[in-house]
Parts: structure tokens; sequence; C-alpha cells
């Protein structure tokens, strides 16, 4: 569909706010999804959004290790044609004498970080997620969502065991929405254009 | 719409992967264990070796996967659903307190699918089942196909109920009902019209019905006993209705020990199946069946050996015989070239080695009948075995053309 003047117009809008990063339009408060470049992978900040709360921090304050599930997804429409995923998986634990963080970054290029404040924790899950910007073309349109998800510790055992697979359980796992018990937050970014967003020198590679 | 599937899918699928003890990447792993808890459930009601276990991690490094499993074994002792663990800080410095959390809900209901095979020369055998639990009692639904087991292949129902704990810990009881459509393979029945009356005749169904409480004499030692009401309608020489009730009795001892990095595990049980006219049965035998499995396992390896023999006195029905040549005894085997009709006399060892998830067996067994000559036969294999699931392929040792079967399965 041909664009029109008044789309152009706002969008040049918006590459005027990707001088400091890209406004979104933040669910629920979370504030919003700033993303940037480093010419190979997009990157994302989120310095309102504080995962690190709730049950999961009970969790964590009970000395458990609390695994979250992250997903980064390009879209070639308004959210509707997936480009490109590139999940993750973040250990995060809390020291009870110290009462600091520790995340660690699971997968094939792990990374961790220790005794980290809450929200620098919450800054280095961020800082060390990334979705490679291949075949992206410069000055087209693209849209980025942002998902983090804390799994909820029923999942994390129960499906396959010695008596078998629980088929109430995977079907449970398959078909549940995330509720107050399993916290998750979602943010979206867009339209966006490699050429309009800021600039920053490489974090780390990835091919998401 | 199609997003959000494939969201679920996406979740679901990354947090399966992500499994792997993930919880042992806990900062609190430096700090030593002071003291264990368990709340919600008297420590008098867990094994007293996994007493041992729980006492054995203080003064150790906190281990957060080790904490997991022991939450586990507990949920697996106590029968409840979910035991979670919880680190405090301790009265000393750098020393915490482990507190296992025993949550029993009162009710709740389970689908699964405790078992599922497919076995290249005998199709698909499987048992999905409802199981709604109240308290200590339990009623289970289930539908069940096998081929596998015995000479016939029998599909349909059976329903159970149990209570794990009649007023004591110690006492148990189950009444268990099953109703199943009966189908031969043309071996069996080819073999059953050459032998005439010699053998008991062939059946297009059966139920059965059967009481059973179980006692924990001493623990690991528990007997159980009971009655089980078998009918069913034979074809072969005429159609009529005969019963074949029986006193049915197990005495069985599973016991676990560990010992400088090596954990044994033995698990060893004698059956008795006395039908009797007293019973208004149509047929009168004794069945015997002995088990002996025993398993040592240090770091990734494991060998096991189990053994099992049968014997069976009187005239007993075909469900009752033996057959080997299936997908745990002389795999590779064909249970229909062996017996078709299944054996009144059963031996059969299998020793098997696993090496991660690898594994290798050699099987050697034979099944016969009175006036025969047992012979001996023998088979090996190898495949991988994750978990409950399994993917393995078996030879017949013998001369001349051999096929391979080929076997995917969980818990079997």
């Amino acid at each position: 569909m041909a664009r029109t003047a008044r789309d152009e117009k706002l969008s040049r809008r918006s590459w005027l706010l990707a001088g400091v990063g890209v406004f979104v339009s933040p669910a629920h408060g979370e504030g919003k999804l700033f993303v940037s470049w480093d010419g190979d992978d997009l990157h994302v900040a989120a310095p309102q959004l504080h995962f690190l709360s709730g049950k999961p921090l009970e969790r964590l304050k009970d000395g458990a290790t609390v695994l979250y599930l992250s997903q980064l997804t390009l879209f070639a429409d308004r959210f509707t044609t997936v480009m490109r995923r590139a999940p993750d998986r973040f250990a995060v634990s809390l020291d009870i004498w110290e009462e600091r963080f520790s995340v660690t970054r699971l997968g094939g290029e792990a990374r961790s970080a220790s005794y980290l404040t809450a929200p620098a924790a919450e800054s280095w899950c961020l800082e060390n997620m990334a979705i490679s910007s291949s075949g992206l073309m410069r000055d087209r349109d693209f849209w980025l969502r942002f998902e983090l998800r804390a799994a909820d510790p029923r999942e994390e055992a129960g499906v396959v065991g010695d008596a078998g697979i629980n088929l109430a359980r995977l079907i449970e796992l398959f078909s549940r929405q995330p509720g107050p018990q399993q916290p998750h937050w979602r943010l979206d970014a867009g339209p966006l254009r490699l050429s309009a967003l800021r600039r920053i020198s490489g974090r780390s590679n990835r091919n998401g | 719409m199609n997003l959000a599937r494939w969201s679920c899918l996406f979740w679901g699928s990354l947090l399966l992967a992500g499994t792997p003890q993930y919880s042992e990447i806990n900062v609190n792993a430096r700090y030593r264990v002071e003291s264990v808890e368990l709340t919600g459930e008297s420590e008098s009601k867990i094994s007293s070796g996994l007493r041992e276990q729980m006492t054995s991690l203080v003064g150790e490094y906190l281990n957060p996967g080790l904490l997991d499993e022991l939450s586990k074994r507990i949920a697996s002792e106590l029968h409840v659903r979910t035991v979670t663990h919880r680190i405090l800080r301790g009265t000393r410095p750098d020393h915490v307190r482990v507190v296992f959390e025993v949550k029993n809900r009162l009710a709740r209901f389970d689908l699964s699918v405790p078992r599922v095979l497919y076995h290249s020369n005998e199709g698909l055998n499987g048992v999905v089942e409802g199981t709604a639990t109240v308290g200590a009692h339990a009623f289970t639904l289930g539908f069940v196909s096998d081929g596998d087991e015995l000479a016939e292949r029998y599909t349909g129902v059976r329903a159970r109920y149990t209570n794990k704990r009649v007023g004591t810990d110690r006492l148990g009881f189950r009444f268990l009902i099953e109703s199943y459509h009966v189908q031969w393979n043309q071996a069996t029945q080819m073999a059953q019209a050459s032998a005439g009356d010699r053998t008991p005749g062939i059946y297009r169904d059966r139920q059965n019905l059967e009481p059973a409480a179980t006692v924990v004499l001493a623990r690991p030692l528990s007997l159980s006993f009971g009655a089980s009401f078998q009918s069913f309608q034979t074809q072969v020489p005429a159609a009529r209705t005969q019963a074949a009730n029986s006193l049915v009795t197990t005495l069985r001892y599973h016991r676990v020990l560990e010992d400088s990095g090596n954990q044994h595990d033995l698990d060893a049980g004698y059956s008795l199946r006395a039908a009797t006219r007293l019973l208004n049965s149509d047929y009168a035998y004794v069945r015997h069946h002995w088990s002996l499995r025993y398993r040592v396992s240090r770091g990734r390896h494991m060998v096991t050996d189990d053994l099992t023999a049968g014997l069976i006195t009187g005239r007993a029905p075909l469900f009752e015989r033996f057959a080997l040549g299936n997908s745990s005894t002389l795999r590779g085997w064909n249970k229909f070239d062996l017996d078709p009709l299944g054996g009144s006399r059963a031996a059969h060892n299998s020793l098997e080695y696993r090496y991660r998830l690898l594994e290798v067996f050699y099987d050697t067994g034979a099944v016969w009948d009175p006036g025969q000559t047992a012979r001996l036969r023998h088979s090996s294999g190898l495949g991988v075995r994750l978990g409950v699931f399994s993917a393995l392929v078996a030879f017949p040792v013998r001369e001349g053309r051999i096929d391979p079967v080929f076997m995917v399965a969980m818990n079997y």
C-alpha cells in the first residue's frame, strides 16, 4: 500500500526521536523500549522495566534460581509477519547473605555477572540480548517485540517423570495464558528504520 | 491466532530445552549447610535412607541440584504433588538452613501416558490414564492396548481404586477392574488348533475383578494379598464363558544402598496365583513368578542384571502363560517364533550396561512346557536411553538370516 504524506511526516518525527533511542508503544506502564544498532545486531534497553519483582523475587529470596525466558522478534509489518526470533534464557539467583543478584545467560555463549543490585541485574539481562539485523534494509520499516517471562516452577518439572508423560500438565503448559502467578512482560517498538536508530559500538554478536 | 500458537510452542520448547540443571547455577552454592528441616509432614513418614541423605547435606556446600532431587524423592515417598525447598540464612556467617516444605493438595486430577511402545514386530502398545486423587484415595480410569506382554493383544479399559493409607501407612488397598477385547496372532491360532484339547482355548474377551491389600511387613519388605476373578468367553472349541478365579499374593523387597560413590538398587519379588475350584473356577492351577533385579551405578556407568523365572502347575488359561521375545525379554526374537502359545515354564536373564545415554544389553532365556526340552536362546542389542525414553535395536543370536527388531519406548 502506498504510504501517505502524513505517514511520512510521522515517520520523520520518529527518526528525530531516535537520536536518543526509539519510542515504543509500551504495555501496562512497563516503560519504553529503546532500540539501538551496532551495525550487526539490534540491542534493546528498558530502564523502566523491573522484572525482579513479585513472585519471582519471593522465590529468589527463598534461595531458588529463577529462570527467565526472553525473546526478541523482528516483524516485517505491524506485528504480523515474523522475520526472525532470538530467544534467550537467564538464570538469576540472589545471594541471601549479601542480598545481591547473580545472573547467568544460558546457551551457546554463556556469560555471567555477580554482585549486582536489582536494577543492575535487570540491565545486564537486557544488554545481553540482541537480534541480528542481517537482511534488513536501511530505509525500510520494521517492528520489534520484546517478551520476557519468568518460568513457572510448576512447569520446570513434572511433565515427564517416572510415571510417564503427564498430559494434564503438558496441556496446561501449552495452553496457559500467563497469569499473576506467571509474570510476563511485553514491549513493542515500531515502525523503526536502521538508518534512524542510534548507533552504538558492538556489544555482543549473535545470529538470532 | 497463529502467532499465539507459535508463541505457546516457543515458550514450551524453550522451557523444556532449558531443563538441564539450571537450578545448580546459584550464587548460594558457596555457603555451607547448617541444618536441614522438613515442614508440613512428619519426618518419620519418609524412609530412613532418605532421612540419612537429607542429614548428609549438613556441613557440605549447598548443592541446589541435589535439593531438587531430594524434593522429588520426598514427594514420591509421601505421595504428594509438590515439595519445595527454601534456603534461609543460618545462625553462623556463610552458613544456610535448608527447609523442605511439603504442600499437599487435597484433590487433583491427572491425565497421563504411563507407557508407550512402538515395536517393529508388535506395532503400537500403550496406556492412557486419568486419575482423580482425593486425599489418600485415587480413582483411575485407563485405556490399554498391549500386544507385548502376553501371547495375546488385549485392548480395553481398566479402572482402579487405590487407597495407600488405610488407617495406617503400613496398610493399603486396591480394587482393579479390567475389561479387554482380545486379538490373536495367526501363529497362535494355528498352534492352538493343532494342539487341540492339550492347550487351553483362545477367547475373544476377558474381564477381571481383583481386590487386594498391601501390608508393609518391615520396610522395605511388603506383602500383597487378594483375589482375582477372571471370566472370559472362549471361541474354540465352543463359545462359552469360563472363569479362572484365584488367590493372589506378592512378596516384594526393594532397597537402595549407597557406599563410596556406588549406588546399589535391589528389587526382588515373588508372586503366586492359585486358582481353585473352591472359588468356583473352571481352571485349577498354581502360577509362581520370581524376579530379582540388581543394579549398581557409579557416576555415569550403570550395570543391571534382571533375572526372572516362572512355573505353572496345572492347566492355566493362555493369559497366565509366560511369553518371551518381547520388549523386555529376549529382545530381538519374535515371541510367536519361540512359542506362539506361551509356555508354562520360563527362565530369563538380562544383562545391561549403560554409559550416559548409551545402552547395550545381552538377553538369555528359554520358554517351554513339561515334556519339552528347554532350548536356551540369546539376543543382544544397543540403543540410547534418556530418562524414561529409549530407542533400541535388538538382534537374535542365531544362524541364518537375522532381522533386527526396533523399539522406541517410554517406561518399557
